[in-house]
């Protein structure tokens, strides 16, 4: 188990350090003068040298790229070509948005997808279970935006039960709070629906076969506690890896429903780094956002591993 | 087998719908796609305009017209070229030394950490907005699925009879790549590719959306949909049939993929 963790935890650094070459060398080659564009058209050329040598935009690639690296490293990302802000801190107060969003429509699809996996699998083959699956597919592959316009028209304007617009944080009021976040959240879920449910009725037909279960029918076991004792602990595995990935996923793929919610996030962040060419920002984000990926899968498969017997043994090689 | 291939046959459906109205874009466009009727403006569905129109009194029929036509484009040749290149790239890990295939298959992994729609907006930054820039940043996030699949097909088939005897009587690598192994990984990879291209399409509506694909006053499904977000609580009608098109666009090449993937395990497991 340890040598697994360590494998995976070097190979993830190994990862982590091409997302910040790849980060780099991609950023690197925007178009325009940085130092142009932090100080205006206008600006003489003296002082844009002057700023271009501040800014260490005269010294070779690998020095900048290193000396990136380093500051990253000591979790200093730059100041903000447009906010004037540090990056880091700029990060910070945008991440419990998305955090709260990611955390959120993960636990949202996964209940939904467990329930909705159980069921499917208790009625293998049947009408309800064709139901469950072709519904899921049909709401996963809705685009999540237009979903969110029509969810805006009818739940915000027609019934009025969630805030048209805006982030309410949870220090002015928990509950209004999960309103004006519920929307957005719910939306992110059903996209994961699909995917999810597919994986937790595989997995719960896989394990339902298993002979355990039958020597839980044997020894006259009441349904319901076989199935939460016996088929989900070892049916829950296998999905969970899947939720992790998918959670990882949704921190980095925000940004339309920020958008369309007026949602203060790290993903309507990246948009304004985007628009207003601060590439400082837009650097300092995407290495975040990728770091967090990686952390998050390996956080994950050590989870997994934790959680799973027969890898935690050592035996499944 | 009783079991008939839903998947398939809607996934057919869907996609002939969008392939239908792509050719009518060409043949029987009522209106230009910029032609303001400034009179006439968020008009309800009529005999002029079956859709009605948009804020500027522009058609929506004739513009999810010619939507499909960037949709398609930008869908069709992001994953062609990202599947290329991914290709390419899995080939090289799968048949080079360890050393360098570890080093090959993490730079895959750390381009599979950006997720889609972020590696295509910071794209879209360095590129230029536009559907070109589009279908490049969208086949930039393609690469390491593909690399990651013909990475593991090859080690996989590498193990097959066919393979040995290729390489028995001194098959050059090439020639038992494209001639032995291609046309065994083709099926899966037909598979992939109709999946994608559904995800292309939408990730295309998505950075249209934003504001960083299509730009006004060309028409896509995702730039239609941001303008009518404006609008969307006094003239919601507006936001719904280009919704309704993508959706069928992306369901559609789902379910294609699923469904071939279907057929053809059907069939591997026949043999």
């Amino acid at each position: 188990m340890v040598r697994y963790a360590l494998r995976r935890i070097v190979s993830s650094l190994l990862v982590l350090f091409f997302v910040t070459l790849i980060t780099f060398i991609v950023i690197s080659v925007l178009p325009g003068d940085r130092a142009v564009l932090a100080l205006g058209i206008d600006a003489d050329a003296e002082t844009v040298e002057a700023l271009r040598e501040s800014m260490g935009l005269d010294r070779p690639f690998l020095e900048r790229y290193l000396g990136w690296l380093m500051s990253a490293l000591k979790m200093d990302l730059g100041r903000s070509e447009v906010y004037g802000e540090k990056v880091s801190s700029l990060i910070a107060s945008h991440l419990p948005v998305t955090f709260s969003l990611t955390i959120f429509s993960i636990l949202i699809a996964s209940i939904l997808s467990l329930v909705l996996g159980l069921i499917s699998e208790r009625r293998k083959g049947r009408a309800l279970d064709g139901i469950i699956r072709s519904t899921c597919i049909l709401i996963s592959a809705l685009p999540s935006f237009w979903v969110s316009l029509l969810a805006l028209v009818f739940f915000c304007g027609k019934l009025r039960w969630f805030p048209v617009n805006g982030y309410i944080s949870p220090s002015r009021g928990f509950f209004s709070f999960l309103r004006s976040i519920a929307l957005p959240s719910i939306i992110l879920a059903l996209g994961e629906l699909s995917l999810l449910t597919r994986m937790f009725r595989s997995s719960l037909i896989r394990s339902f076969s298993e002979d355990y279960m039958t020597q839980c029918e044997v020894k006259g076991l009441r349904r319901s506690r076989a199935i939460i004792h016996y088929a989900l602990r070892s049916a829950i595995i296998a999905p969970i890896t899947l939720i992790g990935n998918q959670a990882a996923k949704l921190f980095g793929g925000t940004v339309v429903v920020e958008t369309i919610f007026s949602l203060p996030g790290i993903g309507r962040l990246l948009l304004t780094a985007v628009e207003q060419h601060d590439t400082t920002l837009l650097q300092g984000i995407v290495l975040f956002i990728t770091t967090m990926v990686v952390l998050m899968n390996l956080l994950t498969d050590i989870f997994v591993a934790l959680s799973d017997p027969t890898i935690r043994k050592g035996r499944s090689e | 087998m009783k079991k008939r291939n839903f998947s398939l046959y809607i996934g057919i459906i869907l996609v002939s719908i969008i392939l239908f109205l792509f050719l009518l874009s060409f043949v029987a466009l009522p209106y230009e796609v910029d032609a303001m009727d400034t009179g006439n403006r968020f008009a309800e569905a009529s005999r002029d305009h079956i859709l009605g129109t948009d804020q500027f009194g522009r058609d929506i029929y004739s513009r999810i017209l010619v939507s499909t036509r960037s949709a398609l484009a930008v869908g069709v040749t992001s994953v062609f070229f990202g599947a290329l290149v991914g290709l390419f790239i899995g080939a090289v890990a799968a048949l080079s030394p360890k050393a360098v295939e570890v080093v090959v298959m993490r730079g895959v992994d750390a381009m599979m950490a950006f997720p889609g729609i972020l590696s295509a907006m910071v794209l879209s930054a360095i590129l230029g907005k536009g559907v070109m820039n589009a279908s490049i940043a969208i086949s930039f996030f393609m690469v390491p699925v593909f690399a990651r699949l013909s990475y593991s097909m090859i080690l996989e088939n590498g193990k097959k009879g066919y393979v040995k005897a290729a390489r028995s009587y001194g098959v050059s690598l090439p020639r038992l790549l494209v001639f032995h192994m291609l046309p065994d990984m083709l099926t899966r990879l037909v598979t992939q590719f109709s999946s994608s291209v559904g995800a292309a399409i939408l990730t295309e509506s998505s950075l249209s959306f934003l504001g960083l694909g299509i730009q006004p006053p060309g028409a896509s499904l995702g730039l239609m949909l941001s303008e009518a977000k404006a609008y969307v609580l006094i003239e919601p009608y507006q936001a719904l049939w280009p919704g309704v098109v993508l959706s069928v666009a992306v369901l559609g090449f789902s379910l294609l993929g699923d469904g071939i993937n279907a057929v053809l395990s059907k069939e591997n497991s026949r043999e």
